[in-house]
């Protein structure tokens, strides 16, 4: 779990640098996105399904990236963008795109309801975080 | 009565460019509005009104007078640049605070336009890293990994080889996803003690639009149905066209008598 814990940090860290981020933000973006990964691996082994810990993952996601945002003062996207590297199925576009130009239409349902359910789980955990007012995390920098 | 026709325009001409700058470097939709708004409000324009697509800004204010005027700009999708949005971000509240004057404001916007990105090596090492820590995570073996690390710098260096020549964005994950699928086919074939599927996965991330997915769906909820449908389209297109590189190798692969079966 710590090891991942650490590949995660690398991952986000190294996409970071594609994505031109400046640099005193990277450890903050680093450690986003992998206590993203680790709580989706926790509430996966939790007994939540793949859709429902994305959901969450998300959630504490938004809510981490919103109070680094508050306390570093720069956009949330920064910090958000980055995390969720992590979480977005792309491994799941892969495989659905692999099935349908292979013929494979069972599993090409199967996966792309997938990628489907994950990305939209993704997004509702976005919103939820977002639905939190903003008073809490000025509150938080003081 | 020339000199308020003239500022008007100028403070419109400022905050669609630094909206053109935010939508270029990958902001989302709301942000990119607000921003507008905000400059506009707090630079005295008082009758505006702003509508902010993926791929377009339009804008007015004072039509209904004399000096009204109206912008409208083309913003063609392109890559992503999270330190101008930062830097954006930070010129934008010091315009609104009055902490920074036009023509100071006209310079710092050259400025945050002009952020270099990394250097070419910088790019290509970490884009390695990351496909590798990618293939890792994913639940790929060690000798994967250290695979997916030199596919990794090989393709970056072709993204931005493609990016430079201006090769179609279709063309280029076409032709990245099937170099890829070759390449671990071909290490496949030497013997060598790895996971097929998994070095391609780990490899194909950076193409992968998993980020136009979800700022996609993000759009949708927003009620930005026309930004949220294009992201979509442009995300349901790379993953097509990352499917068509990796099949047509996969698939002429297994046309080729004597090869090791594919998972």
């Amino acid at each position: 779990m710590i090891l991942q814990f650490f590949i995660a940090m690398a991952a986000c860290a190294s996409f970071a640098v594609l994505f031109g981020m400046p640099r005193d933000q990277f450890p903050f973006s680093s450690f986003t996105g992998a206590l993203g990964w680790i709580s989706y691996l926790i509430f996966c082994e939790l007994g939540a399904g793949t859709v429902f810990a994305s959901l969450f993952a998300a959630f504490f996601l938004t809510i981490l990236s919103r109070f680094f945002a508050a306390v570093r003062k720069n956009p949330v996207t920064l910090y958000l963008v980055t995390g969720i590297f992590t979480l977005v199925p792309g491994a799941g576009i892969y495989y659905t795109s692999y099935h349908f130009i292979m013929n494979d239409m069972h599993m090409f349902t199967v996966k792309g309801m997938e990628t489907f359910k994950i990305a939209g789980a993704i997004s509702i955990g976005i919103i939820f975080g977002f639905a939190i007012p903003q008073r809490l995390f000025q509150i938080k920098r003081r | 009565m020339s000199s308020k026709q003239n500022s008007n325009k100028e403070i419109l001409t400022l905050a669609v460019e630094i909206g053109d700058a935010l939508l270029r470097s990958g902001s989302e939709i709301y942000r990119v509005e607000d921003t507008l708004f905000h400059i506009l409000d707090s630079l005295g324009l008082e009758h505006f009104d702003i509508y902010v697509l993926s791929n377009g800004i339009f804008a007015s204010a004072n039509e209904d007078q004399e000096d009204g005027c109206s912008i409208i700009r083309h913003v063609p999708l392109s890559d992503v640049h999270l330190g101008k949005i930062a830097a954006l971000n930070q010129l934008s509240r010091e315009i609104c605070d009055h902490s920074c004057s036009m023509e100071e404001a006209w310079i710092r916007l050259d400025e945050c336009k002009s952020l270099p990105v990394p250097k070419p090596w910088i790019q290509a090492l970490s884009c390695g890293i990351g496909c590798a820590c990618f293939c890792w995570i994913f639940g790929g073996g060690f000798p994967d990994s250290v695979f997916t690390f030199f596919l990794g710098i090989l393709l970056q260096y072709m993204l931005m080889d493609h990016e430079s020549r201006k090769v179609s964005k279709f063309m280029t994950n076409i032709v990245g996803s099937a170099f890829l699928t070759a390449a671990s086919i071909l290490l496949l074939n030497l013997h060598l003690p790895i996971m097929q599927d998994k070095i391609v996965i780990g490899g194909i991330v950076p193409l992968l639009p998993g980020i136009a997915l979800t700022t996609s769906i993000r759009d949708l909820f927003n009620g930005d149905y026309l930004s949220g449908a294009i992201h979509l389209l442009d995300a349901l297109l790379t993953g097509m066209c990352i499917a068509v590189g990796v099949g047509s190798v996969i698939i002429l692969y297994q046309h080729i008598p004597g090869g090791v079966s594919l998972p």
